[in-house]
């Protein structure tokens, strides 16, 4: 019982400390990449002013939506938030570890997609069509090199329990392997294409023949469209601590205390500080890619972690 | 740690084929070579220390000077000058040709096991991926239209080899890579007057329509 607690205890604080960075990390990088452009750009917190503002607003639906467009952003909420219960951040074991690994994270993440995808449909206008079958266009060739990518750690590592593969890559003397190297690479491509970024899809743009993600949220407005912005910012959060449990997990605590933990918190931002400098990087040395182009970028992703799975064997 | 180094960087050459098999603009192409130099030298510096071999750090030299920035900027000066569409044009679509140099890949690490030193360790890595990238060099080297690109292609298959070298017998003596080192840059001097001399006749860099007779 009382561990049960505990697990508890630990996924609500992580859920709401990441709930808490997300924004942050949105901002941090607009800010960059304003900077890099030579622009001033917004102020480091607009992210939370935008919430704020959002969350106060009256909410504004169509006569025609049904409870399939009021269910969309809520339970893509949901499950970002339930996702983050499955994945190590500061400790080496994912606060509710017997609830689901790998294959739960991937699923649950797929939920929240498909949520979304189908509220856009709801009301029948062009634009939420189009986005949500874009999405779901590059979200069918992005989840298999998710999971490749995933299975590569999870191999090496026996298990399929994220808090496993960590404290496996722990052990000291594990030698490197390049089929580590390939599956960063291909989970890398696939967090640009998941969190919207250039060059699969401009997330600073309301230009109709190029969006993808804001075509699908388009009709939302208040504290829907807040939850949706908020959730999308946590998800793009959660894709890098993966991808940081994954293959760079030096200085993540084992022991719950104070001063490993504050180690393990230093760490982990100034990894994901690290992160967000390289995907600013990206975006603004990369023009955005056409349409059609983009099932190439993805399956050269897929590709790579095809690779990787394979030589794990050879 | 030394190995690690080693590892990452010799995948990193095996991704920046990979990469280069992936996308279509000739620019990024070239600079992707520039970099896979550029983690070539990193291991022949690595190897050097390790292994009290002196010598590599003349390679290394070379290699980041020569292949890290001379011939790609040479290469982009021949591209600008010629001002040919900068879009590469395969005789393979790109979801095929990443489906074929997966199966390369497989092969070359499969073959990598063969050799005695190629079963454990680094160098069974360090072999599989430059074996890899040598099939995927090679791979190029025939897909593509542009004689640009297959220039580049031969340069990715000479990195190949210079990293099987290495794995194998820890670097060849200084006279044999100062000699491929020549013929490297010769080749890349000969083939870019070659391109101009194509682009002049046929108005075009597609090698493809050389077979055909003018008249």
């Amino acid at each position: 019982m009382d561990d049960i607690l505990r697990a508890l205890a630990g996924a609500v604080l992580q859920a709401v400390g990441l709930l808490a960075v997300a924004p942050l990390l949105r901002g941090g990088i607009k800010k960059m990449k304003a900077r890099m452009q030579t622009r001033k750009g917004p102020p480091l917190l607009q992210g939370y002013y935008d919430l704020a503002k959002l969350l106060r607003k009256e909410t504004v639906r169509s006569e025609v939506a049904s409870w399939v467009y009021a269910l969309g952003p809520r339970l893509y909420f949901a499950a970002a938030v339930a996702a983050t219960t499955l994945v190590p951040v500061l400790i080496a074991a994912a606060p509710l570890e017997g609830a689901g690994g790998i294959l739960g994270l991937v699923g649950i993440l797929a939920l929240g997609r498909f949520a979304l995808a189908a509220a856009a449909l709801d009301t029948g206008s062009p634009f939420g069509g189009m986005g949500s079958s874009r999405e779901m266009t590059i979200a069918a060739l992005a989840e298999p090199a998710l999971m490749l990518g995933l299975f590569t750690s999870a191999l090496a590592a026996g298990s399929l329990d994220l808090g496993a593969v960590v404290r496996s890559e722990l052990v000291p003397g594990v030698l490197f392997r390049p089929s580590d190297i390939l599956a960063l690479s291909g989970l890398f491509l696939v967090l640009i294409a998941e969190t919207g970024r250039i060059p699969v899809d401009n997330p600073a743009t309301h230009l109709e023949l190029t969006m993808i993600h804001e075509a699908m949220v388009l009709e939302y407005s208040g504290p829907d469209l807040a939850l949706v912005e908020w959730a999308s910012a946590l998800k793009e959060l959660l894709y890098i601590t993966l991808l940081i449990d994954l293959f760079v997990p030096l200085g993540i605590a084992t022991t719950v205390a104070a001063a490993p933990l504050a180690l393990s918190a230093a760490a982990w931002a100034a990894k994901v500080v690290v992160f967000g400098v390289v995907i600013t990087l990206v975006e603004t040395t990369n023009a955005k890619l056409r349409l059609f182009r983009v099932p190439e970028l993805v399956a050269v992703s897929l590709g790579l972690g095809f690779i990787g799975l394979a030589i794990r064997f050879l | 740690m030394t190995p690690n180094v080693v590892i990452l960087c010799a995948a990193g050459m095996l991704v920046s084929a990979f990469l280069m098999v992936g996308q279509k603009s000739l620019f990024t192409t070239i600079r992707l070579y520039g970099a896979q130099s550029l983690l070539l030298a990193t291991v022949a510096v690595i190897m050097a220390i390790s292994d009290h071999r002196p010598h590599l750090f003349v390679m290394a030299t070379m290699t980041t000077v020569l292949k890290g920035f001379v011939i790609p900027l040479f290469l982009m000066r021949v591209v600008d000058r010629i001002g040919i569409h900068r879009e590469i044009e395969p005789f393979l679509n790109v979801p095929t040709s990443l489906l074929a140099c997966l199966g390369l890949t497989v092969v070359g690490y499969r073959v990598s096991t063969g050799f005695p030193e190629g079963t454990v360790g680094v160098t069974h890595h360090v072999l599989g991926v430059g074996l890899s990238t040598l099939m995927i060099g090679l791979f190029l080297m025939v897909t593509r239209k542009k004689a640009i690109s297959q220039v580049l292609a031969l340069l990715t298959v000479e990195n190949a080899i210079f990293l099987v070298a290495l794995g194998i017998t820890s670097g060849m003596p200084l006279v044999v890579e100062l000699g491929i080192f020549f013929d490297v840059i010769l080749a890349v001097v000969v083939l870019g007057v070659l391109v101009r001399r194509i682009v002049d006749r046929f108005e075009s860099m597609d090698v493809s329509r050389l077979s055909k007779l003018k008249g």
